[in-house]
């Protein structure tokens, strides 16, 4: 019975620090975009559209940010950490398109070539997912090797 | 096992990012830290007797990077869309936090737009005109921005007109024909030349000539006579009366002609 209390208490203390972890760190990222947001100001309001694709972007970010450590210690956490990156490569590769940005204000039109910032930000993305797959195989790895320690131990 | 590599991997990509966020918020900002002013366009004329419109362009590159490559290409045309002039100019690098004056010029060949389009000569009317501007802003960001607008162009010789003509006996020979003639200069440029007017018969023989030297002043008028002594005949008067001008147009500028005025 004292047993199954403490193992409660550790259960519930551990959920609330995850919990506490991913609000801080939810927490963290909107900062930075309330700081980030304000800087990026001339840009938004030539194209009015990028501020909500970018809204979208952080919304769909944080979520699984928040998911993959809610799900911390389990295989769930490698596969939002791995969704999350692929999001970052499809949104990435999904708004650069020909990698031009066009804007026009009354006849004045103006034309800026994002391939190289984008070519970088995809490069990263994709380091993130390597990193991504490798804690998956990691985590793989010692769960495997947990429980051929456990076996070894139970066999008679 | 490989807890080291996945931690320097993140370390790694963590701090690349946080480079290139840092990275496009300065980018960002410094766009808003430079400065352009055009100042008024200069007009003048070249050894080759070549119009020249001198644009001098002040760019305060207040930013946090250089601009590279900058270029500024024009093209004007005239309302057909007919070419009268491009041109091209090239700066390497405008350092950071500095301030350059561009005089970026373009060669106009007036005589080209009369060859082109007559009414330019004779008429108000619009030059159309193509400005690009390129360059590679902060090294990774090659930016171009490009406008099209009209500006109105003065014919520098608007309202041209020959009126009645008046006959009067100039000896025993010959008779005077007086010919009023006008025009105003609406033009961002002096008409200094003469005009050469030929009286010429149905059968485009020339019955008489006058050479009228001119010199005036932008957005001044002109008003002066013609004077022709045209042998006295019989048919003489049904001569002129069937008759028409050429005239022919030499200024500093361009010359023209010529230009076939019916007698009216």
């Amino acid at each position: 019975m004292s047993e199954q209390k403490t193992f409660n208490t550790k259960m519930i203390r551990e959920i609330v620090l995850r919990v506490l972890k991913a609000s801080i760190k939810a927490a963290l990222v909107y900062v930075i975009y309330i700081f980030v947001t304000p800087m990026l100001a001339p840009v938004f309001e030539l194209v009015p559209d990028l501020m909500i694709s970018i809204e979208f972007f952080v919304i769909v970010f944080v979520v699984l940010m928040v998911l993959s450590d809610l799900t911390q210690n389990t295989i769930f956490q490698h596969f939002f950490n791995t969704a999350r990156q692929l999001y970052v490569i499809g949104y990435l590769l999904l708004s650069m398109g020909d990698g031009l940005m066009s804007l026009s204000y009354e006849s004045i039109s103006l034309t800026v070539n994002l391939t190289i910032f984008y070519s970088i930000a995809v490069l990263l993305s994709l380091l993130g997912l390597a990193r991504s797959i490798l804690q998956a195989i990691d985590y793989m790895g010692k769960k495997a090797e947990r429980e051929a320690s456990l076996q070894t131990v139970l066999k008679p | 096992m490989m807890k080291v590599p996945i931690r320097m991997l993140g370390i790694a990509t963590s701090i690349i990012w946080v480079l290139l966020i840092t990275f496009i918020v300065l980018a960002a900002y410094s766009i808003t830290d430079l400065r352009f002013n055009v100042e008024e366009p200069q007009f003048t004329i070249d050894s080759n007797g070549q119009l020249i419109l001198n644009l001098p362009l002040i760019i305060d590159n207040g930013g946090y990077y250089s601009l590279k490559e900058f270029q500024i290409t024009t093209l004007f045309s005239n309302i057909e869309g007919v070419e009268i002039s491009r041109a091209n100019t090239f700066i390497p690098i405008i350092p950071s936090g500095e301030i350059v004056t561009i005089n970026h010029n373009v060669p106009i060949n007036i005589e080209e737009i009369f060859n082109n389009d007559e009414k330019y000569l004779f008429e108000d009317n619009e030059i159309q005109v193509s400005l690009s501007v390129g360059l590679n802003f902060a090294e990774v960001l090659p930016s171009q921005i490009s406008t099209n607008f009209t500006f109105p162009w003065g014919a520098p010789l608007s309202d041209f007109e020959f009126r009645q003509a008046d006959f009067n006996r100039f000896n025993l020979t010959h008779s005077l024909v007086t010919i009023p003639m006008s025009f105003a200069n609406h033009a961002f440029f002096d008409v200094i030349g003469s005009i050469n007017v030929e009286l010429c018969n149905e059968e485009n023989s020339v019955l008489s000539e006058t050479q009228e030297l001119i010199s005036v002043n932008q957005q001044d008028s002109y008003e002066n006579s013609l004077e022709f002594i045209v042998p006295i005949s019989e048919s003489t008067l049904t001569n002129v009366e069937n008759g028409h001008f050429n005239v022919h147009f030499s200024t500093l500028l361009f010359e023209h002609g010529p230009l076939v005025i019916p007698y009216e």
